[in-house]
């Protein structure tokens, strides 16, 4: 087993490293520059050419490429001489170091953006993914026990329906259903944002007095107050739960619609895999109730390969709800990277990015190794 | 995202102010300030009562005019005591009361400013201002919480608390409003104005802007090198039809480039008329009766002058082909890479773009297109279109000003470096029972003369979100609006409206021909954080963004851009770059 | 298994033995067919596909014509007028009403059929080929290259699909073929690792080992043992794929980064009418619906293909 652990770390290494390449490069390749993207009509070179000095963006980019007037030049000449002063060095030495750098548009460091804008992405992944697991799973167990009869078919549709609708088709229709159709009625609910104007939420580290913590502890402790299910929780805020909660609603119900239709997909063939193997045909054979065989023995070794794939769904939803924060204007890493793009806000593209694809790289180490150790057959492959 | 165009007609004051001066031959003249009783004049140093260390800048007392390397309107700025400040200028300035009450010169504690180093999060993300509203909170990416300030010098705010949100998408706002979660929005799209009408819980009120939107040609590339081409297509083009479809009302088809609120930016003769037939025969007179083939570029960003690029831009692909047989394949550009494309005169086909003033004057417009100093973005400049900018410029008489932009525009018409179509309105909309409610020409909408029914928070949800709230460093209309909630200028405008009133200071006079300025200022000002305002904070906020060698020139992203547009250069420049 | 024997997906050997020699694509077919997942999927999309083969046919008029100045009465954002259903005939008859341009609706949605079944087939096609030619070499080659192709796989793999694709297409230019190669290669990844599974699977197998030692090539055993054996996976993947890779350019499109005006693509359409769905909702239903369902399709079609080729499936 701890060889496996160990194979695996060692795997990832390299991938991380490749994410960080080209992580950097995509960004830095990107045209245009911050300078023009924040000015807008009133950019002027002059102006910009200062901006650029001033930023350190006229360096090296890698060795013997160079961002001139928004265009990238190769100047092969001068290779040698900035094999290592270049900014990828200077971006991989300051990420080693926890430096993420300052954002262009915000002025801020990074690592603040990212603890104000992750947590709401987790937040809203975590409860698409309940929705997903609550509704999908049932939907791939009937669709199963009833394989090829118009039940299957039915729920097969009507899961398949959510991935297939655009997310940004069934937000716009959903927050205008329940927001302008519903209005003054129980049923009306939020259309954008996570909590009501106004609201304010009192950081964890404040109502506990731990104000004077530093460090990484601090830095969880920040991210967890930010994800305002937990906060509210925690600190038994019950009306701040119940905005959070409406507000999460419609962004978990288009968000969730994606994972639902792979969960329900993956829920059913793999029960059906099991379904098809000896042990059940000897269950049955032995006289045993068809429920208790399917749900007793057969749900029971079929969610496995169900479990990955929640895990594996966690981490693509971490990135993966750009268009759902766009329509429910949810302040959350997916938007954040989309406008730094448009921005040119380099430290937060590598930044965030980054974070997620790491984050995405865990996740999946995670459920590769409880995988190895659940089915011993992995393992040994 | 959009930056509302700041600056709309406060130029007819500025008109005024002009030619009354002008008029009076500047002896005498009725001040465009109101002045507080026991205002003094210019030139007379009052009495102090105890010895102020009043800072004056540039520090040795000297005044910039005229040194080398040195391009600004600003000579001096002196403190001569707790309670005046003296701006002396290199020319005469009639309108600089509209300057002063900027937003980018909202008057910050010079204590403050030193503390934050002049930079910094501390400095752009909390604002310490005099207004009569303070910063609560910024939950970046989603709002900022705004309560009354306690010690305000003026009037409460009319609802005690207030909260800007922003969203990009101009039906989420619509679904935001119309549900009731917010006040008041900004930029309603073009095509719900009807429906916002309709329905009685909501108001619109309108907003007109100075902008333009040009459909433009770069001369150096076939087959717009041809004049006639140009011409041809100037008169192939229904700009009605596109202003009647495609805007919201209270936009208007161009006749000038200038729209007309400035003064003499309407004079000479009016654009071509629609004339497709001969438009036709132009463009076959020519040398292409069947018409060519080329791209038509635009960025898909949404502008006060250009709400709806993509339409547009189609509608004008179909009318090309219609009228002049010309193929134009649309090319939509990322927003940053157009603008560098366009001012390096690298657009080979037909180009849209726009501008919004910052300044209501003919220079803000002509001379920073066609001018000498302007980018390759149409090609070779003429020669009877940049001299008559340049003398334009130098002379103070309207009437000889509007002789030579009647010069300029003529040719302008003759050589189509561009067509002039529209000047694009917006507006806002507030809910039906928000007292106080409007829109201003300026973008500046006043929260804190609004009162949102009996609700005690009211509101407002805006384009985007404010990079920073160090007024002096930003350009985007969002920031400068939330800026204007919780600062103070020695000015101000009036609420909707863009006649300047004194704020911070009671009054400023100027001496006999403008050129020196002295302005008295309000007694018992607190700053928000229970500093006093002082003739020091003028000078101080006045020189961090003046001298860009001063210790305190940092801001946020180091542009100060607005100081160039309002006083033209910088203390100190950096050299220009290679 | 003889080295001279036709190669056969073990999946269907098993059958041939036991009910005499069919046709191995009708006995394939047939199965599919049994399926009624697949059979749904299957006839909306022939419907689709029928749309896209006759869209010059179908539609009423030209899908980037503006009809300002041009029609009768065209008046913009108009509903939708069909005059058997009560349309005054005064009015023009516009199925699916009118857009913020002037052109109608109904011929824009067909059109937008043989665009959408064009990307989906040439991103899954493009992911596909290279792909498997990136998992085939993997496999077959093993060690040192195996490793730095499926670290390179991991990497991109990482990246959330949407973003990368943005990223891509900012850096590429936005057109509609930029789009398809960013949504392509974020694919690419999945291929490679099914043909690779494959070919890592069938590698060691005795039947292997007797062409080789016949003085088989290389390329000969990757075309007639293991890419058969590699088909089904990738068949089934391939068409789940195409749902993805066409919701996928349609959500560029929507952003402004796919597809180019006048062109009649259903994200895009979505995209320029979002600001209008107020005042004219019926510019983001059609094309929405005609979205979902295309995509629907597809994904019915994979699940039931599953069901039919998957041979551990209890029959």
């Amino acid at each position: 087993m701890t060889r496996f652990l160990i194979r695996r770390l060692l795997l990832s290494i390299p991938v991380l490293i490749g994410i960080v390449f080209v992580v950097f490069a995509l960004a830095r390749i990107i045209p245009g520059d911050p300078c023009v993207a924040a000015l807008g009509e009133r950019a002027n070179p002059k102006t910009c050419a200062e901006y650029s000095k001033a930023h350190g963006l006229d360096k090296a980019i890698v060795p013997g490429f160079f961002r001139v007037d928004g265009k990238i030049e190769l100047r092969v000449a001068d290779i040698p001489a900035t094999l290592t002063a270049n900014q990828f060095v200077d971006y991989v030495g300051s990420v080693v170091k926890g430096d993420f750098g300052t954002s262009s548009k915000f002025g801020l460091p990074v690592t603040d953006l990212l603890l104000q804008r992750l947590p709401a992405t987790v937040e809203l992944a975590l409860y698409a993914l309940l929705f997903a697991i609550v509704v999908g799973i049932p939907l791939g167990i009937i669709s199963a026990y009833r394989r090829n009869s118009v039940v299957d078919v039915g729920t097969m549709m009507f899961a398949n329906l959510g991935v297939s609708t655009p997310v940004f088709v069934l937000g716009l229709v959903l927050a205008y259903l329940f927001a302008v159709t519903f209005k003054d009625t129980p049923l009306a609910l939020p259309p954008s944002g996570r909590l009501a104007a106004g609201v304010a939420v009192i950081p964890l580290a404040k109502v506990w007095g731990l104000e004077g913590l530093g460090g990484p502890l601090r830095l969880i402790l920040d991210f967890a107050s930010n994800i305002y299910t937990f906060n509210a929780i925690v600190t038994f805020n019950f009306s701040l739960l119940a905005d959070t909660f409406r507000h999460m609603i419609l962004p978990a119900l288009a968000l969730g619609t994606i994972p639902l239709a792979i969960i329900a997909r993956m829920t059913r063939s793999s029960l059906l895999d099991e379904l098809g193997l000896d042990y059940i045909r000897t269950a049955r054979a032995k006289g045993l109730r068809d429920r208790n065989v399917v749900m007793r023995h057969g749900f029971r070794n079929a969610l496995l390969p169900v479990v990955t794939v929640i895990g594996l769904q966690l981490g693509g939803l971490f990135g993966g709800a750009v268009l759902t924060e766009t329509v429910f204007n949810l302040a959350g890493v997916g938007r954040a990277v989309t406008e730094a793009i448009a921005s040119r806000d380099y430290a937060v593209i590598q930044g965030f990015t980054l974070v997620i694809a790491v984050g995405f790289v865990i996740v999946n180490l995670i459920v590769d190794i409880s995988y190895a150790y659940l089915d011993p057959r992995v393992r040994l492959a | 995202m959009s930056r509302s165009p700041r600056w709309s007609p406060l130029l007819a004051l500025c008109a005024t102010a002009v030619l009354v001066f002008t008029a009076c031959g500047g002896a005498a003249s009725p001040s465009p300030a109101a002045s507080a009783p026991g205002s003094q004049a210019a030139s007379q140093p009052p009495e102090s009562v105890a010895p102020y260390d009043g800072l004056v800048y540039p520090e040795d007392g000297s005044s910039a005019c005229g040194t080398e390397g040195y391009s600004g309107q600003i000579g001096s700025i002196k403190a001569i005591d707790a309670k005046t400040v003296e701006f002396s200028l290199c020319a005469p300035d009639a309108a600089f009361l509209s300057k002063i009450a900027f937003t980018s010169l909202a008057i910050q504690d010079s204590d403050y400013l030193t503390t934050t180093g002049g930079g910094g999060e501390a400095l752009f993300r909390n604002p310490n201002g005099t207004g009569p509203y303070k910063m609560t909170a910024w939950t970046t990416g989603t709002e900022i919480s705004l309560d009354t300030f306690a010690d305000y010098w003026g009037d409460k705010p009319l609802t005690p608390k207030a909260v800007i949100k922003w969203s990009p998408e101009a039906a989420q706002r619509l679904v935001e409003l119309t549900s009731g979660n917010v006040d008041g929005i900004d930029n309603p799209g073009p095509d719900d104005f009807a429906t916002i009408e309709a329905n009685p819980d909501l108001k619109l009120y309108p907003r007109t802007a100075m902008n333009i939107f040009y459909v433009g040609f770069n001369n150096n590339f076939k087959p717009f090198d041809n004049e006639k081409v140009r011409q041809a297509i100037a008169q192939g083009i229904d700009r009605q039809r596109i202003v009647d479809n495609f805007y919201p009302p209270g936009s208007e088809v161009a006749t000038h480039f200038t729209p007309c609120d400035i003064a003499g930016g309407c004079s000479g003769d009016e654009w071509y008329p629609f004339d497709a037939a001969k438009a036709k025969s132009l463009l076959a007179e020519a040398g292409f009766p069947d018409g060519f083939t080329t791209k038509l570029h635009l960025r898909d960003v949404v502008r006060g002058y250009l709400p709806s690029p993509v339409t547009v831009a189609q509608d004008i692909q179909a009318q090309l082909k219609a009228n002049l047989n010309i193929t134009a394949e649309i090319d939509v550009q990322d927003a940053t890479t157009y603008l560098t494309t366009a001012s390096r005169g690298e657009l080979q086909g037909i180009h849209l773009l726009g501008w919004g003033a910052d300044y209501p004057d003919v220079t803000n417009f002509l001379d920073v297109h066609f001018g000498v100093g302007a980018s390759d973005q149409f090609g070779k400049k003429w020669d009877d279109v940049t001299a008559p900018l340049v003398e334009g410029a130098k002379t103070a008489d309207p009437a000889a000003r509007a002789e030579l932009y009647k010069t300029a525009n003529n040719a302008i018409k003759q050589h189509v470096p561009m067509i002039p179509i529209a000047h694009g309105g917006s507006a806002t909309v507030f809910k039906a029972d928000v007292t106080g409610a409007h829109s201003s020409p300026l973008g500046n909408e006043a929260l804190f003369a609004m009162k949102a029914g009996d609700r005690d928070t009211i509101i407002w949800l805006q384009n985007g979100e404010p990079g920073g709230l160090y007024c002096a460093d930003e350009t985007d209309g969002e920031a400068l609006r939330a800026c204007e909630q919780v600062f103070e200028s020695l000015y101000r405008y009036k609420v909707g409206g863009t006649d300047p009133e004194p704020s911070l200071a009671t009054g400023c006079e100027p001496n006999a021909d403008s050129s020196l300025w002295t302005c008295t200022l309000r007694e018992n000002v607190k700053f928000h954080d229970g500093a006093t305002f002082d003739a020091n904070d003028v000078v101080t906020t006045y020189a961090v963004q003046w001298d860009a060698k001063h210790p305190l020139h940092k801001g946020r992203e180091g542009l100060f851009d607005y100081w160039t547009y309002l006083f033209a250069g910088f203390l100190n420049p950096p050299p220009p770059a290679p | 298994m003889t080295a001279t024997a036709p190669p056969i997906p073990e999946a269907v050997a098993g059958q041939l033995v036991g009910e005499g020699r069919t046709s191995l694509w009708r006995d394939t077919l047939g199965n599919i067919l049994r399926q009624r997942n697949a059979v749904v999927g299957l006839t909306i999309l022939t419907f689709f596909v029928l749309v896209a083969i006759f869209a010059d046919q179908v539609a009423t008029h030209d899908p980037i014509a503006v009809l300002l100045g041009q029609e009768e009465g065209a008046k913009k954002l108009a509903g939708p007028c069909i005059h058997a259903l009560g349309c005054p005939a005064a009015q023009p008859e516009h199925y699916f009403g009118i857009d913020q341009n002037v052109r109608d609706v109904f011929s824009r949605v067909v059109h937008g059929t043989r665009i959408s079944l064009q990307i989906g087939f040439l991103t899954v096609g493009f992911a596909i080929v290279i792909g498997t030619l990136i998992g085939a070499v993997s496999g077959y080659a093993g060690g040192k290259v195996d490793n730095t192709l499926m670290r390179l796989m991991d990497v991109i793999l990482a990246f959330p699909a949407l973003l990368l694709a943005i990223a891509i297409v900012t850096v590429l230019g936005t057109t509609l073929l930029n789009a398809q190669l960013a949504i392509g290669i974020v694919a690419i990844p999945i291929y490679a690792r099914i043909m690779r599974a494959s070919v890592l699977s069938i590698k060691e197998r005795d039947y292997v080992t007797a062409s080789q030692a016949l003085g088989e090539s290389g390329g000969g055993i990757l075309f007639r043992r293991i890419l058969p054996n590699a088909l089904t996976p990738l068949i089934v993947q391939g068409t789940l794929g195409i749902a993805g890779a066409v919701i996928d350019v349609a959500a560029l499109s929507f952003l402004g980064l796919g597809a180019q005006p006048p062109t009649a693509e259903w994200g895009s359409m979505i995209g320029q009418a979002r600001n209008s769905m107020f005042a004219a909702p019926h510019l983001v239903i059609f094309p929405g619906v005609a979205l979902a369902l295309t995509v629907l399709a597809f994904n019915l079609l994979g699940d039931g293909l599953r069901d039919a080729l998957d041979p551990r499936l209890n029959r």
